[in-house]
């Protein structure tokens, strides 16, 4: 069998930030068509902070128009934007210092090359057609190419900003992973025992954390396909981003004969929640071999794909709860 | 500074290499057994086990606790953990050992790169509402820092290349370097703007890598090892999160961090700084006032590796090698975190009985 | 070289499900200068700052020093941030302390927080896939366990619901102010993880607890009553396996040693006063109260049953109201501490424990594996 594709995941949430006062005010003239600042001891800091930076004292915000024209300080440009800069064409960040400001704060330039950018140029505030009540809304373009907007204010005061962070991660299955993947796939349940203690472990992690010995494929076991529930929960969904379940299930360990440690995140749908125990004696049903999918399984997380079909009670007399006791998990 | 003498009595780390195929967790698995069988400690002789690392690398909330099965908690240990670079779980460690009740910690630094993307991941560092839904990543970051550099006098781009020249040929001799080459400055110049002024061989690798050290108190280091590396202090500092505050052509927070340490009340024999960005060294040499005679980043530095979480404590380890094998006397490890070197801690090192 | 570390100021956010009238920074300095307003000091006197808070995806912001340096007055200190799961709080107030007991630095601000309203807690604890079985379903059938193993009738777990529900009525930062709570109204809340029922698991909160920590020539300046940090500890075990008691876990029991031993107490349920037990479900206080050796094996549930440990009892546990009233998770273990601490300064108002001179601070984290305690006190040195 050839190697295994990568594990790939996303983690995704579109998170919610609520502004308070100073960074609600700001997003709010800004979706009005405004930048500001804020006064503090005698300088217009911008963007506005809730306090004075260098002696932590809340300021009561005094705020200042600002720009929307200013100079550039420092700049760069960037060759190869990645997918959440604010331009997918090359384009430059930079430090402007808005008319009226005091410090400058970081954003992006539009500009058609590197040749258009240079330290001390002037630059201007644009608003994109599409604003989301986030600093995303505006962008900088060379004074001389700014075109005039008239933006529309909005209503109520903006008291939330939202920011949809979404990372992909890839890894390459490690060696013991991947032949563990590989024996699902097979019909089998592939563990790992420890040379030091003689334990089970499956899934392995590629070592004996008690003993802290690594293990090889020679360490490699087949692990019988029937054992023992040893604990398990009714889960009733929450719904969050993401989600994907909506009935209360059973999530349960079971402990294979053959290994020392129970395996664990078996979603159970199909057996009645009334007559599930812990104790009770299960074989694994696997799925036709063409219908098996490991690609859910990764480094990290135990469970086994989509390659159960289902758990089957074998009909053999439950396991007494002293002789599963140590196997709580 | 410090009343307790705290030295490191042993020290290891991986190569840093593009992908690690295991896990954090062997690594540090490997190294602490390294550790272990180098001093002949049993792990219940280890009072204390600190390490850093980074969730977001691999994207997984809690991944960390994956990486104590890399140390050993059976039976159950003293233990915690920062969310940075290994450098700070050094200081918590030299801290801690400062107290007297215990005598041997264990200190570890590890990080996988490979699976997600750092320019993506590390925008998340940055302010929240102004500059993270930009995109705002540490290496546009370090371009505008180049420019701010440029532009100021401090340095030109020849400084730049002549940076990385010389830590990618130092790279050679390390065989725990990633990249490592014998390019001329002149070649390095030619190249095309990656995030301008700065080229793609100014940016550290992508790296996975671990790193880990024992430290000990007094005598029970001098029992432990040979040649004990003596910390003579740890301090840090941080500079503000909006980069309009910050002077970007100096390091106030290393500078001061400096002071605060007396490294100039002898000579520095080596440093190894973080440089992560060919820029930075050229800030943090002046900031710090390394005279020429301090031999900087024989490693090669991250640019020759950068296992990120463990980059920081990988400097430590290297000038404490160095130390121990008596090609120097005192040196200065560095440690950075954040943007730009937004906040900056340094260990400072020396031998002797 | 040891120092004395004393609490002298303390400070926390009133705890809500969302606390939208804040921003990051607005959260974390609502805290922080409740807690230096109550020191006597101000930003310029603190020398580091130790901050703690659980998995950063909460709220989706990378290794949050950075970004909130500005707002907690740390530019130009050190700064540093623990992360030990939802015992991080307790962890963060035990870092902080040791910064002051090595001698190294006199005065240290410790924070701990979360505004997890802005992500999604049980998205986060099921590492941001589809079927998360949240922190109840990880305990759930430990709880299970716990029940069959010491027989203890079903009611115990609505009992100390009731009872931490009905203390937060008399906190004014707590997030759940439940004035009609009661044990059928628990009994009668949906199932959630089987045996442990919507009212009987903490709340997803947002919120911010902070303490400043001294050394005695600092202590002796505050304008307050200072509390004493008498000893710490932490533990931790691996999360799995074989033979792992999931229960009764080691790392606890020799945690709890540890801490009694360097405190000196031999009878820790009847030499110390009170304490803040992280129990985030119900089930949790007779298993902590098992598990941290204040009672016997099989007898927590007792001690629970008898009402020993409501407000008015011989030995209160959460009169704050406790993990079950307000949660924001990277906040919570600081909450324990610093209540603990109120209690020995005098300052808990309408859950002060008559006379409290010694309190027990708890939390726990990750499968149950993390464990960080301490034990303050009205003087530097107790008598027991």
């Amino acid at each position: 069998m050839s190697e295994l594709a990568p594990a790939s995941y996303t983690l995704e949430y579109p998170y919610t930030r609520t502004t308070g006062p100073v960074v609600g005010r700001f997003l709010t003239a800004l979706r009005d068509g405004q930048i500001l600042g804020v006064r503090c001891r005698g300088r217009v800091l911008c963007p506005p902070l809730e306090f004075d930076p260098e002696t932590g004292a809340t300021l009561l915000p005094e705020f200042v128009p600002v720009g929307p024209g200013g100079r550039v300080v420092a700049w760069t440009w960037i060759a190869e934007p990645t997918r959440k800069h604010p331009f997918q064409t090359p384009f430059a960040f930079a430090l402007v210092l808005l008319d009226g400001a005091d410090t400058p704060l970081v954003h992006a330039v539009q500009a058609a090359s590197i040749d258009e950018m240079s330290t001390g140029m002037r630059v201007r505030a644009q608003w994109r057609p599409e604003r989301r009540q986030a600093i995303t809304d505006v962008y900088f373009v060379p004074e001389a190419k700014a075109r005039e907007q008239r933006l529309e204010p909005g209503k109520g005061e903006v008291e939330m900003t939202e920011h949809l962070i979404s990372l992909s991660y890839t890894e390459p299955l490690s060696p013991h992973r991947q032949r563990y993947a590989k024996g699902l796939l097979e019909g089998r349940f592939v563990g790992q025992k420890s040379p030091a203690s003689g334990k089970v472990y499956l899934p392995s992690k590629g070592y004996d954390p008690i003993e802290r010995v690594r293990m090889t494929e020679k360490d490699d076991v087949v692990v019988a396909n029937v054992g023992t529930v040893v604990a398990y929960t009714v889960i009733t969904p929450v719904q969050y981003y993401g989600q994907k379940e909506t009935e209360p299930y059973i999530r349960a360990s079971i402990l294979l004969d053959g290994s020392d440690q129970p395996l664990g995140q078996q979603d159970i749908h199909d057996l009645p929640i009334a007559e599930f125990r812990a104790g009770m004696r299960l074989r694994a049903l696997f799925r036709p071999a063409g219908e098996r999918d490991v690609t859910e399984i990764d480094n990290r997380w135990g469970g086994t794909g989509s390659v159960i079909e289902r758990w089957e009670p074998t009909g053999e007399a439950d396991v007494p709860y002293e002789k599963i006791a140590e196997h709580n998990w | 500074m410090s009343a307790e003498e705290i030295a490191i009595v042993a020290f290891a780390q991986t190569p840093a290499v593009r992908e690690y195929p295991d896990s954090e967790a062997s690594m540090l698995m490997d190294l602490t057994n390294q550790l272990l069988r180098e001093t002949g400690l049993a792990r219940s002789e280890v009072g204390f086990t600190i390490a850093g690392s980074c969730d977001y690398l691999s994207g997984l909330p809690f991944a960390f606790v994956m990486n104590v099965d890399g140390f050993g908690a059976w039976p159950p240990v003293y233990e915690s953990h920062v969310e940075m670079d290994g450098a700070w779980a050094l200081f918590e460690a030299w801290v801690r050992l400062q107290m007297g009740d215990v005598d041997v910690a264990l200190v570890a630094g590890s990080g996988k790169s490979s699976p997600g993307n750092p320019r993506e991941i590390f925008p998340l560092q940055t302010n929240p509402y102004y500059a993270a839904p930009l995109g705002l990543d540490p290496v546009s970051v370090a371009g505008i820092q180049a420019r701010a550099l440029l532009d100021a006098g401090r340095a030109r781009e020849r400084d730049f290349a002549e940076v990385v020249a010389r830590s990618r040929r130092d790279g050679m001799a390390n065989p725990n370097a990633q990249v490592a080459k014998d390019v001329s400055v002149d070649a390095l110049l030619k190249e095309p703007y990656f995030a301008a002024p700065l080229r793609r061989h100014d940016l550290p690798p992508i790296s996975d890598g671990a790193a880990a050290v024992l430290v000990a108190r007094g005598d029970r280091a001098r029992q432990l090892a040979k040649r004990p590396v003596w910390i003579r202090g740890i301090d840090h500092r941080i500079e503000s999160s909006h980069l309009g505050l910050r002077d970007l052509t100096d390091s106030p927070s290393s500078r001061l961090a400096a002071e605060k340490l007396h490294i100039h009340d002898g000579p520095i024999d080596v440093a190894e700084l973080c440089v992560r960005f060919s820029p930075e060294e050229i800030v943090l040499r002046e900031a710090l006032g390394l005279r020429p005679s301090t031999r900087i980043n024989p490693s090669g530095g991250p640019l020759c590796g950068h296992p990120v979480m463990a980059t920081g404590l990988v400097r430590v380890v290297e000038v404490a090698r160095r130390i121990r094998d008596g090609e120097a006397r005192r040196g200065l490890a560095h440690a950075a975190s954040g943007p730009a070197l937004q906040q900056n801690l340094l260990c400072l090192l020396e031998g002797g009985a | 070289m040891a120092e004395r570390c004393a609490v002298i100021g303390i400070g926390q956010t009133r705890y809500a499900r969302r606390r939208d009238d804040l921003s990051l920074d607005g959260l974390v300095r609502e805290a922080a200068l409740r807690a230096l307003e109550d020191a006597g000091l101000d930003w310029k006197d603190l020398d580091a700052i130790v901050i703690g808070k659980a998995p950063d995806a909460l709220e989706g912001v990378l290794m949050p020093e950075l970004s909130l340096c500005d707002a907690l007055g740390a530019v130009g200190k050190p700064i540093h941030r623990v992360h030990t799961a939802g015992s991080v709080g307790a962890s963060t107030a035990i870092s902080a302390a040791t910064l002051v007991e090595s001698g190294l630095y006199r005065t240290v601000l410790t924070l701990g927080y979360e505004k997890q309203s802005e992500g999604n807690a049980t998205w986060a604890l099921g590492g941001g896939r589809s079927g998360s079985q949240g922190a109840g379903g990880s305990f759930a059938p430990w709880i299970r366990n716990y029940i069959r193993k010491s027989g203890a009738p079903e009611h115990i777990g609505w009992k100390v619901a009731v009872k931490d529900r009905k203390n937060a009525l008399r906190n004014p930062y707590a997030h759940l102010q439940l004035k009609d709570i009661s044990i059928e109204k628990v009994k009668e809340s949906p199932m959630l993880w089987d045996p442990l029922h919507f009212l009987e698991s903490c709340p997803s909160s947002d919120g911010a607890a902070a303490m400043v920590l001294t050394d005695s020539a600092g202590a002796k300046r505050a304008p307050r009553r200072p509390a004493w940090v008498i000893a710490h500890a932490k533990r931790t075990e691996f999360s799995q396996f074989p033979g792992r008691d999931t229960v009764r876990p080691a790392a606890g029991v020799e945690c709890a040693k540890a801490l009694y031993a360097k405190a000196g107490i031999k009878d820790p349920l009847h030499q110390i006063d009170c304490a803040e037990l992280y129990v985030p479900f119900s089930w949790y206080e007779p298993m902590w109260l098992e598990g941290h050796l204040f009672t016997d094996e099989g007898e927590g549930w007792k001690l629970t049953d008898s009402g020993a440990t409501e407000l008015g009892g011989s030995f209160p546990v959460n009169m704050s109201g406790g993990v079950l009233s307000s949660n924001p998770i990277g906040a919570s273990g600081m909450i324990r501490c610093l209540e603990a601490a109120s209690q020995v300064r005098g300052s808990a108002g309408e859950y002060q424990v008559e006379g409290a001179r010694i309190a027990l601070g708890h939390a726990y984290g990750g499968a149950a594996q993390y464990f960080a305690m301490w034990i303050v006190a009205s003087e530097p040195a107790p008598s027991f």
